[in-house]
């Protein structure tokens, strides 16, 4: 058994595994000389536990997190491009994309998670014998409790859609600190953000022109905290925030504005937000069964 | 502030140029810096010695400071001299995208203090402002170049407070691209991969990339790359 070549081993695929174990680099690779070979096995169980641990269990129920979106978004637009005329047609295209990749997120993110040695979240009432999985309309409750027919009015449709983006956004977003512990992970959830950003560019750029023309003029990003409709305000707090490292977006200059000066409307829109896990789950709990 | 864009006029609420001879400009090839053009066609100068973009995070950070100055110049441009056949709603939106690339642009240059890169003249003359289709097609290259850039500097970026700063700017980015690819062609999404997902770019082949829109050359030898 040579510690050494099974440090270097994984240091092929984590670069960072010097810096994980907390030792120097030096420290390390001499580390099987200096401990009684009877002990090695333990010493290096608990080391790698320490290590990778528990870590991994919280980047894996970061994981799940947006998982949980991405069965509610896809199940969602599925019901939505199968419902005949609800999607105005010069859209629908655009739809069966987002379904379609909402779709291929579920199966990345099962098979990431699975490969963490993580057990990926399955929604409510999910039966994969019964169910054309990832589709599990039995999951949810997209009328919120019978306040909204999404799949009866596309104006409803849209202005959900746009909810369900961007706060599948905040619950990534809030999210990123745990994904810190693991690069690769990491820079998956930068581009499955990019991916949804995009999608929620889609959605609100609709509901801005007509036909739609929602009376709050969305932008394809989030002005200050303006939710779609005031029900929904709880879904966009904090989204005006303006500090961050300790720099005053609001304070930076605009060379393009007599005053010289940033435009709250863009200090506030350059930066997306996120929320806790407890307060994304409280968020969507009305949409569950 | 003292972040002139080099190869741009000075664009305040009206700089005074009634909007054809504006588009005559633009129809001409050039973006209004014409100075620039000629200089580059006329003769082969020396070139002063490259601008180092520094080590480590600050050569990352720079690296994203320049593409944003870029940016910024690039909707300054299609503001000054729309596109023909725009709406009033893209108008409105195009000032947004410039004043959201201005807050990222400044906000990087505040975090690099005096270790920001100066003097970055940018090179638009590929972009025709006064076609849509050529404009938002620049916009789509500039915008999924920023998305894969900021996936890109993960790997090496070491400052995590800045990692969780540029989570917030990246997410909005890809809004931004999400929409400027829409209005090219809509119901369209951009690069995405058979996993849904957005691409990534190693910082020294996004940097490269972005070199076809910048005439500074720059010293990338200590650029953190894989």
């Amino acid at each position: 058994m040579n510690f050494k070549n099974i440090i270097t081993e994984i240091e092929k695929t984590d670069p960072e595994v010097y810096e994980r174990l907390s030792g120097r680099r030096e420290a390390l690779k001499n580390f099987g000389s200096k401990v009684a070979l009877a002990a090695l096995p333990f010493a290096i169980g608990s080391m790698f536990q320490k290590a990778y641990g528990k870590t991994t269990d919280a980047v894996v129920d970061a994981l799940n997190l947006a998982l949980e979106f991405e069965y509610m978004e896809y199940t969602y637009y599925r019901q939505g491009t199968n419902t005949t005329g609800l999607i105005n047609p010069t859209d629908l295209a655009g739809f069966k994309s987002m379904e379609a990749q909402e779709k291929a997120h579920i199966n990345f993110l099962n098979t990431t998670i699975t490969a963490l040695g993580g057990i990926p979240f399955k929604p409510n009432n999910f039966t994969a014998a019964t169910t054309v999985a990832p589709y599990v309309p039995a999951a949810y409750d997209f009328t919120m409790g019978g306040v909204y027919q999404p799949f009866d009015d596309y104006k409803t449709f849209l202005l959900l859609a746009q909810v369900f983006e961007d706060t599948g956004l905040h619950a990534i977003q809030g999210q990123m600190q745990t994904f810190l512990s693991n690069n690769a992970v990491l820079t998956q959830a930068f581009q499955l953000q990019a991916a949804e950003a995009r999608h929620a560019a889609f959605v609100r750029h609709i509901r801005r022109i007509a036909p739609i023309s929602a009376p709050e003029e969305p932008a394809p990003w989030i002005t200050n905290n303006i939710p779609p409709t005031i029900p929904f305000q709880s879904y966009y707090l904090s989204e005006d925030k303006v500090e961050y490292n300790g720099v005053i977006a609001l304070n930076l200059p605009n060379p393009y504005y007599n005053n010289g000066q940033t435009p709250q409307v863009s200090a506030t829109a350059a930066f997306d937000e996120g929320y806790d896990k407890t307060k994304i789950l409280s968020l969507i709990k009305p949409f569950k069964k | 502030m003292n972040n002139k864009p080099g190869a741009l006029p000075e664009e305040g609420t009206n700089n005074g140029m009634d909007l054809s001879r504006r588009r005559f400009f633009q129809l001409a090839g050039g973006i209004a810096g014409a100075g620039l053009v000629l200089s580059a066609a006329s003769c082969r100068r020396t070139p002063p010695s490259d601008t180092y973009v520094g080590e480590g995070d600050i050569a990352l950070l720079n690296y994203l400071y320049i593409l944003k100055q870029v940016t910024v110049n690039f909707y300054a441009q299609a503001v000054a001299t729309p596109y023909y056949g725009i709406t009033k709603e893209e108008t409105v939106l195009q000032i947004d995208l410039r004043d959201q690339e201005v807050v990222h642009r400044e906000y990087l240059k505040k975090i690099l203090s005096t270790n920001a890169v100066k003097d970055i003249t940018t090179q638009l003359s590929a972009v025709t402002f006064a076609d849509k289709k050529s404009f938002l097609t620049h916009a789509c290259t500039l915008e999924d170049l920023t998305v894969a850039a900021y996936a890109g500097v993960l790997k090496v970026l070491k400052n995590n407070e800045l990692i969780l700063t540029i989570a917030k700017m990246a997410s909005v980015d890809a809004r931004h691209a999400g929409y400027v690819h829409d209005i090219l062609a809509h119901n369209s999404f951009g690069p995405l991969d058979n996993n849904g997902l957005d691409a990534v770019v190693a910082p020294l082949k996004g940097f490269q990339t972005m070199q076809q829109y910048i005439e500074t050359k720059f010293d990338t030898s200590k650029l953190p790359t894989y």
